[in-house]
């Protein structure tokens, strides 16, 4: 059914002889629902009303439920065989009151009459424990009590298709690539993530969501055993909310061969000279950029000191909304849990919370920061922007990021553009390290592929190279950006937030663009003895 | 209703093994059932913010066909949720291909019990206790004025291995783990400490407030300093963000095949080289008395005590059975515990006595891969970097980017305490001395504070 539909383009973002593959992944395809939760028949109902009376009982004067099933499954392989096939599966309640000023949470997988009594005593004693040492009382912006389902949207229900299909796919990707010398090594797998949650609330709230999201994974190894040297070249295809039909589509079989090609070529290219360069960014490395150091930046628990022990603050804070420089005039963020295929998008937060599009940073400037119901009224915002999340049931819901992308530009332009109009620089595609300080200022990029650019020309490989920049001067030197149809989608499953750290996926879409006099740094220390 | 039932990790296996013999007959069988407890509180600003408090299982179930196999796991344990655990990984693994790798179910041998490793009160720990430490760190933060966040859990967990050959191995442990980082409220300073242990009541709620405080106040006014290679003092939270690269290294297949730092240039691997500074010894006991851990493995192999760097030299990688087999060596097992050692120094502060020009860093922070030949990582400086000239801290300096090896630096060590501390962790048990180490790469400043 598959190929009679609109069927979205896959960007492999693989660089074959010089020719970039501008392919845009815009919007997977909309079909019929699948992956309803099937907790209903289980007589999940009774629970969640026991649970809201019982906290009601007990004192709180807010509280909502969280019921969550989560599935994974992973099949994986190196070079001709399978390595492991594992399924996983995870199922129970958690429970969040307000009693008095503060928080209580407490979860079980045991859901049963007793398991769900314990976990709201639990959650309550937490409370009220808490109350000496809680001094600005939690409030909640209002929110619309809601009744509603939302399912993400796949054609191919991964869960459903045979094994042996998938063991097949990823195989036939070395067959590919096994007779590429010096290509020694190969590892794929595909796994398919499914989410169902019913959320209720004491406000009389009541949703039922369910996504599935899915995210192949292809890397080759090429060893040069003689020199002691190897190079690995990962596929640059992201996980996304969608169905297998996003593996199928994809070009991972069709540009295998290029990859393994590519891992052949990194291992012979020279070491960047380190230096002051220009440089060019596919979506394929920028989007994690995108996520350190403008995403993780405008979480205001963040920069209200909340994540200081762990993560760290923030060098925006809410004094500066309307005032801080944060990028050039070039440039827009927004945050956005409606975009279609994006990992963290959904029709409802776990605060029951109806999701939206808002800008955090408008032609340049600071003009917002992500919140959650007890989050919003710190900086006298009336609604919160729905982006409270818990990773399953156990986890304490609190403020995560949504899909935070940067807004492509108003001129047609495309990779292929941008480097036509560039001097000398260096294009980076695909990410590999990446670390930023815990106020969000100094970070360093790597990257899969590095390709110095000379006149308006990719003239060469290189390798070994990394980016080291702060944030506000990266941003604000960026003076060319592609168009709306160079926009791609990028992003990854485990974007780890909180103690007990807990896992959220979110993506971040951007199209290419350029930044001048940025630090190149080479990475080649050989081993010592 | 769900039929879920609080029952013995041990008799739930057992259940899950016989059902596995009925639902597959001939078929091998490897079941690993851990229930756990898991409470903690977090606080910020002073205050109290998100707490939990859960009880959960854990149920793995491999079956086995000749040389297919699969797993699937689940949190619920009723017959009903085992049944379909079961049928589940018996339907994968009919469906998939033989793997060349396969290795038979582990066999029982009986391992010694590591009774220090769990402690009850420390199971039973409820959610006033946890206040109450959070509230005596919160009450020094703020009679000095400062602001304190943190984070302070504990968990018990007590696993079960068996398989259809016979396997049969129970550990139980436990851990509690407080940390804190205090600010100044001007958020020119910050600190921090913490401290992990099998037992709750080791942990001194006062004692990390005291030196997170003590630091975040003598940070403030950070003084520039350039980037550089420098003598440093790691001490253990900066060398426990850094070892633990190290563990994932130690992988003998990896290294024979040419993609590791341990490869041997023409092939093989370089166990028996001389890669540390003489003094460094890196070891693995589950019977440790000062880091006790599970004495078995995840697929139920029995954990020896193994050195994986002696005086300095490479003694070990970690060979997996298929591994081990192709190799003609012993598994030895995936230890959950590392105690790296070898220092003589009495204190930190003989350390520092000894520096003419170096600087002090208490922890690191976003440690990644840069380059894995080299075994290259990077990452940044936090909650205190200090110089010292002629043998004295002087004054704080702002945080810088590293991009630098584990291997360097335990090649690079002049000394390192005698004494060895547990390192608030994720996952794998470490205990580790504070290392005084030479030519450490800082490469970039951060004003971060």
């Amino acid at each position: 059914m598959g190929t009679s539909r609109r069927t979205f383009l896959l960007s492999s973002g693989v660089l074959s002889s010089g020719a970039l593959a501008a392919l845009a992944c815009r919007s997977p395809a909309a079909v019929a629902p699948v992956r309803k939760p099937s907790f209903y028949n289980e007589g999940a109902e009774p629970h969640v009303d026991h649970a809201l009376a019982r906290a009601k009982q007990l004192g709180a004067r807010y509280a909502d439920v969280r019921m969550v099933r989560r599935e994974s499954q992973r099949v994986s392989t190196r070079e001709d065989h399978v390595v492991g096939i594992e399924h996983d599966e995870t199922f129970g309640i958690g429970v969040r009151v307000l009693v008095g000023h503060s928080w209580g949470f407490a979860a079980t997988s045991m859901v049963d009459e007793n398991g769900v009594k314990g976990a709201v005593e639990k959650a309550v004693a937490n409370a009220k424990a808490n109350q000496a040492i809680q001094k600005r009382p939690v409030e909640l912006a209002p929110t619309p009590a809601v009744r509603d389902s939302w399912h993400s949207r796949v054609v191919r229900d991964p869960f459903a298709i045979p094994l042996g299909e998938q063991v097949e796919f990823l195989l036939a990707l070395w067959r590919e690539v096994e007779r590429v010398p010096l290509v020694k090594h190969a590892n794929a797998s595909i796994e398919a993530l499914g989410e169902s949650k019913l959320f209720a609330s004491s406000e009389g709230t009541r949703i039922e969501q369910s996504i599935t999201r899915i995210a192949p994974w292809f890397e080759v190894t090429a060893v040069d055993t003689e020199h002691g040297e190897f190079e690995s070249r990962a596929f640059e295809i992201p996980p996304m909310q969608a169905g297998y039909e996003y593996v199928t589509s994809s070009r991972l079989k069709s540009d295998a061969r290029a990859i393994a090609e590519d891992a052949v070529r990194k291992l012979k290219s020279p070491t960047v000279s380190p230096g002051v360069r220009d440089l060019i960014l596919a979506p394929s490395n920028m989007w994690l950029t995108i996520h350190e150091s403008v995403g993780h930046a405008t979480e205001l628990d963040r920069a209200f000191g909340y994540e200081a022990n762990l993560a760290g603050t923030s060098f925006a804070t809410p004094d500066q909304i309307g005032k801080l420089r944060f990028a050039s005039p070039l440039l827009s963020f927004y945050a956005d849990r409606t975009t279609p295929g994006g990992l963290a998008t959904c029709g409802y937060d776990d605060d029951g919370v109806a999701t939206l599009r808002f800008d955090l940073i408008r032609d340049g400037v600071l003009v917002d920061f992500q919140t959650t119901r007890d989050q919003a009224g710190w900086i006298g915002r009336k609604t919160s922007h729905a982006t409270s999340y818990a990773e399953d049931h156990k986890g304490f819901p609190f403020q995560r990021m949504p899909n935070v992308s940067m807004a492509p530009g108003s001129a047609k332009k495309d990779l292929q553009g941008l480097i036509a109009d560039t001097e000398d620089a260096i294009l980076v595609t695909g990410d590999a390290s990446y670390s930023i300080d815990h106020q969000r200022f100094n970070f360093q990029f790597g990257g899969q592929m590095f390709y110095e650019v000379k006149k308006g020309k990719i003239a060469r490989t290189l390798r070994n190279v990394a980016y080291q920049a702060n944030t506000l001067q990266f941003w604000n030197s960026c003076d060319a950006i592609g168009g709306a149809d160079s926009w791609e989608l990028f992003g990854a499953l485990n974007d780890g937030k909180g103690e007990p750290m807990q896992f959220n996926a979110v993506s971040h879409g951007c199209p290419p663009a350029r930044f001048r006099r940025i630090n190149i740094l080479a990475t080649d220390v050989r081993k010592g003895s | 209703m769900s039929g879920q039932r609080a029952v013995d990790p041990m008799d739930l296996a057992e259940s899950a093994k016989k059902l596995a013999a009925h639902v597959a007959p001939g078929a091998g069988c490897f079941v690993s059932v851990q229930k756990s407890r898991f409470a903690n509180v977090r606080f910020a600003q002073n205050e109290a913010t998100s707490n939990g408090d859960d009880d959960e299982y854990s149920i793995g179930v491999r079956i086995v066909h000749g040389k297919r196999h699969a797993v699937a796991t689940t949190n619920q344990s009723s017959i009903r949720d085992l049944r379909k655990t079961i049928e589940r990984a018996s339907e994968m693994a009919k469906l998939s291909p033989e793997d060349p790798e396969a290795m038979p179910l582990v066999e029982q041998v009986n391992v010694p019990p590591v009774p220090l490793a769990a402690d009850p009160a420390t199971a039973a720990l409820e959610a006033n206790a946890r206040a109450g430490a959070i509230r005596s760190i919160v009450n020094h933060a703020e009679k000095e004025g400062l602001v304190a966040a943190g984070y302070y859990a504990h968990k018990s967990l007590d696993r079960v291995l068996v398989n259809s050959v016979g396997l049969r191995q129970r550990h139980a442990s436990t851990e509690a783990k407080l940390t804190s980082t205090i600010r100044t409220a001007d958020g020119r300073g910050s600190g921090w400490a913490g401290d992990e242990s099998t037992r709750a009541h080791e942990i001194h709620a006062e004692a990390i407030a005291r030196v997170a405080a003590e630091k975040g106040k003598q940070s403030v006014d950070a003084r520039p300093l350039d980037p550089g290679r420098y003598t440093v003092i790691l001490e253990p939270a900066a060398i426990g963000d850094l070892i633990g690269f190290l563990l994932g290294e130690l992988d003998a297949r990896r290294a024979d095949e040419g993609r590791s730092f341990f490869s041997k240039r023409g092939g093989g691997n370089r166990i028996g080289e001389s890669l540390f500074a003489k003094s460094v010894t890196l070891r693995s006991d589950p019977a440790d008395p000062l880091l006790p851990s599970s004495p078995f493995d995840d697929e139920g192999l029995a954990l020896r005590a193994t050195n994986w760097i002696e005086n300095g030299e490479l003694r070990n990688l970690h060979y997996s059975r298929y591994w081990a087999k192709k190799s003609g060596k012993e598994p030895n097992g995936n230890a959950h515990g590392f105690h790296l050692s070898g220092g003589e120094a009495a204190s930190l502060a003989e350390l520092i006595a000894g520096v003419d020009r170096g600087l002090l860093i208490t922890r690191f922070w976003y440690v990644r891969w840069l380059e894995s030949s080299s075994m290259l990582v990077t990452g940044l400086t936090r909650d205190g970097v200090f110089l010292i000239e002629r043998g004295k801290v002087q004054h704080a300096v702002n945080n810088f980017r590293f991009n630098e090896s584990p291997v360097a630096v335990l090649r690079n060590v002049e000394a390192m305490t005698r004494m060895t501390y547990r390192i608030p962790s994720y996952g794998t048990l470490m205990r580790v001395p504070a290392i005084r180490a030479k030519d450490f790469l800082l490469a970039s400043q951060s004003r971060a504070v």
